[in-house]
């Protein structure tokens, strides 16, 4: 490991990575703290600019963007009650009390503070556990990874949305988008209906800024225009955090990181799993259980580290086997793959000097991310209540500037515009649109380990069950579908429950 | 001018008004079931036309999209069988209720982008389009605050400059 960091070293402090870190930070921030846009958003806008990058500036870019996600999304919750993004919800719940009683640098601190120590240590798990695991990935043949493909995509597609059935077509769906273009095997057309443009196939980006950009532009059809208004005058404490709060936060910022990290590696969980997990544990253990939901440190604190931990650690499964921890880091993995970078154990070898500085790169991200938490609190204070009359055009904008710079024509800003609409679609039918991204970014590693597998044991499809490997995968897809079957049977029957009780009381009014 | 723009909001109002007491229900998962279940069937059937194979492949360019559309129509024709079952059963479906309002709303906007996209298109300025954008969720929005009509056009006019001059985006 030593022989890659000092290197790697070397090829991160630069002036042109340390602009990008501080760049993707401050409009991660930014865009985590409006209610309504999302870090995923954020990161779509901005994948096409990456694509002019080499690796390390294009990664340190997107990682800003994701940790100070991670953390921007607290300021709206704690200012105005609304949580910029949805893991920040459980920070609201003692965030904005303590704000109300007077406190809000304070509160803002603790959240900064917390999600700077979960994210650090999330990025030190990275660092130390990547390499092991990518060891275990190299002993991984074609099969095995197939098996790995499928699992990823069971576990995402039972976990995104209501209904496990309805997340499996739509990760059939995105498969299927990922077919489009030419054959990677044998380059002879598939889908391209006789249009020349699409025998390159779709571009990821485009298809994302449809599916995940422009239908959040159609859904403004569905919401009231409510503005948020915050007059930031009101934030005149002195953000003075005593020692006995500082005391009170290390027990749960550390076990919350520790959760975070737990929770992150499995993919298709995410930070809100973990800041909701951790708020509850942190509850638990505390000796003032009383004061959660009314502006506790500890409950901040908790939930802040927990979905920050959860950035390095989702990057772990997407680094060494390929499968990514949830929508936004299965973005990145087309950022590195654009530059010949794949998951695995070269990517620890091979490149490892560009490997490990991208994951120290990820330290970087998270300090810088406290040093411009500390100063521009304000500012990020100020975008809560920016007009959605003005924000909304201007997303549009960037939709289509994004699309079309990605291959410099309009049949691309055409393409992202039918798939809004088919997101828009989709979304009527309850679809989750997740699933779908996931087939669109497993698709081009799905197919040609099926198909190399498939030419290695003369068609037999027995080769999927050969190995040890196989094997696990296999009991560990079993088992992933098993508990989330289990897990939606008890959902509807507390639904059922509730049901019930709210009839019950119906009848005795 | 103004009060013609009053009297185009009262109608829209009104019409508005009409279109959010109409709804309509859909029983999700059936819709869900049926829908993807032709859509698979299509793809099976259009295979041979769309995707050429050569006779030597032992395995060729149709065997992921056929596996595919496979585990699509098993899929749905469980969640069609669920469905069916919950009718002889008499137990109630799930329902997805959608309003005519909401639909024709969105219609709008999606209407607002394909003419910013058509004018990008026509006239191969990218900061037209932009402009027209601005200004027609401006309007879709009613604002009346012309400040932000100067703030919105001025971000628009800075997004292409930026993707223009500095990111070396031709359009």
């Amino acid at each position: 490991m030593l022989e890659y960091i000092v290197p790697a070293t070397g090829l991160l402090f630069t002036l042109e990575n340390i602009l990008w870190i501080n760049i993707g930070v401050f409009v991660g921030s930014v865009f985590a703290a409006i209610p309504g846009l999302s870090v995923i958003l954020c990161v779509i806008l901005f994948l096409p600019v990456t694509y002019t990058m080499t690796a390390i500036p294009g990664m340190m870019f997107l990682l800003g963007i994701y940790c100070a996600g991670g953390y921007g999304g607290s300021v709206s919750a704690i200012l105005i009650n609304t949580p910029g993004t949805p893991h920040a919800a459980a920070t609201m719940l003692d965030g904005h009390p303590l704000s109300q009683q007077g406190r809000t640098k304070a509160a803002l601190k603790i959240a900064l503070y917390a999600s700077t120590f979960g994210g650090v240590f999330s990025a030190l798990m990275l660092l130390f556990l990547g390499p092991q695991v990518a060891k275990i990935a190299a002993q991984l043949g074609t099969p095995e990874y197939f098996m790995v493909c499928v699992f990823g995509l069971t576990i995402i597609a039972g976990v995104s949305g209501k209904s496990m059935i309805r997340g499996i077509i739509s990760a059939c769906l995105g498969l299927l988008i990922a077919c489009i273009g030419s054959d990677p095997m044998t380059s002879y057309d598939r889908f391209t209906f006789g249009v020349s443009r699409l025998y390159l196939g779709l571009d990821l980006a485009v298809c994302l800024i449809g599916l995940f950009a422009l239908v959040e532009i159609l859904a403004k059809a569905e919401k009231r225009l409510d503005a948020l208004h915050l007059d930031t005058r009101k934030i005149k404490d002195d953000g003075k955090i005593t020692k006995s709060e500082y005391k009170r936060m290390i027990r749960p910022v550390l076990l919350s990181s520790l959760i975070g990290v737990m929770v992150g590696i499995i993919p298709g969980t995410g930070a809100s799993e973990a800041s909701w997990f951790s708020y509850s544990q942190a509850k638990n253990m505390s000796k003032h259980p009383e004061e959660f939901g009314h502006g506790s440190v500890e409950g901040i604190a908790a939930a802040e580290s927990a979905n920050n931990a959860v950035t390095g650690a989702t990057l772990i499964p997407l680094l060494t086997l390929g499968i990514p921890g949830d929508g936004t880091v299965a973005l990145m993995l087309s950022a590195l793959m654009i530059n010949g970078l794949n998951p695995g154990l070269s990517l620890f070898t091979t490149d490892g000097d560009i490997m490990y500085a991208i994951m120290l790169g990820l330290i970087l991200v998270n300090i810088f991310m406290c040093i411009q938490g500390k100063f521009l609190t304000t500012l990020f204070a100020k975008v809560v209540s920016i007009p959605q009359e003005i924000l909304t055009p201007v997303i549009v904008i960037f939709c289509f500037a994004g699309a079309y710079s990605v291959n410099n024509n309009y049949f691309d800003v055409g393409v992202a515009l039918i798939f809004g609409a088919l997101a828009w679609i989709l979304r009527k039918l309850d679809m989750p649109p997740v699933p779908i991204l996931l087939g669109l970014v497993l698709g081009k590693m799905t197919e040609p380990h099926f198909r190399r597998a498939l030419l290695i044991s003369n068609g037999d499809p027995a080769i999927f069950f050969s190995s040890i490997y196989c094997l696990i995968f296999l009991a560990l897809i079993i088992v992933a579908v098993a508990t989330i079957i289990r897990g939606k049977l008890n959902d509807q029957k507390k639904e059922r429950a509730a049901a019930a009780a709210a009839a019950n009381v119906h009848e005795e009014e | 001018m103004k009060q013609s723009l009053d009297r185009f909001h009262a109608r829209m109002d009104a019409w508005g008004e009409k279109l959010r007491e109409k709804e309509f229900r859909i029983p999700v998962d059936l819709t869900v079931g049926v829908i993807f279940l032709i859509f698979a069937l299509v793809i099976m059937w259009i295979m041979p036309q769309q995707v050429v194979i050569s006779e030597k492949d032992v395995v060729n360019g149709r065997a992921f999209p056929t596996l595919l559309m496979t585990v699509m129509i098993i899929a749905c024709a469980a969640l069609i069988v669920k469905e069916l079952y919950k009718i002889a059963t008499k137990k109630p479906l799930t329902w997805k209720v959608i309003n005519l309002q909401v639909e024709m709303k969105a219609l709008v906007i999606l209407a607002i982008l394909v003419i910013s996209y058509m004018l990008c298109r026509v006239t191969d300025l990218f900061v037209v389009g932009a402009v027209f954008c601005a200004l027609g969720f401006l309007f879709y929005f009613r604002c009346k605050k012309p400040s932000y009509y100067v703030i919105t056009i001025a971000i628009a006019v800075g997004i292409w400059a930026a993707f223009r001059f500095v990111l070396g985006v031709d359009f």
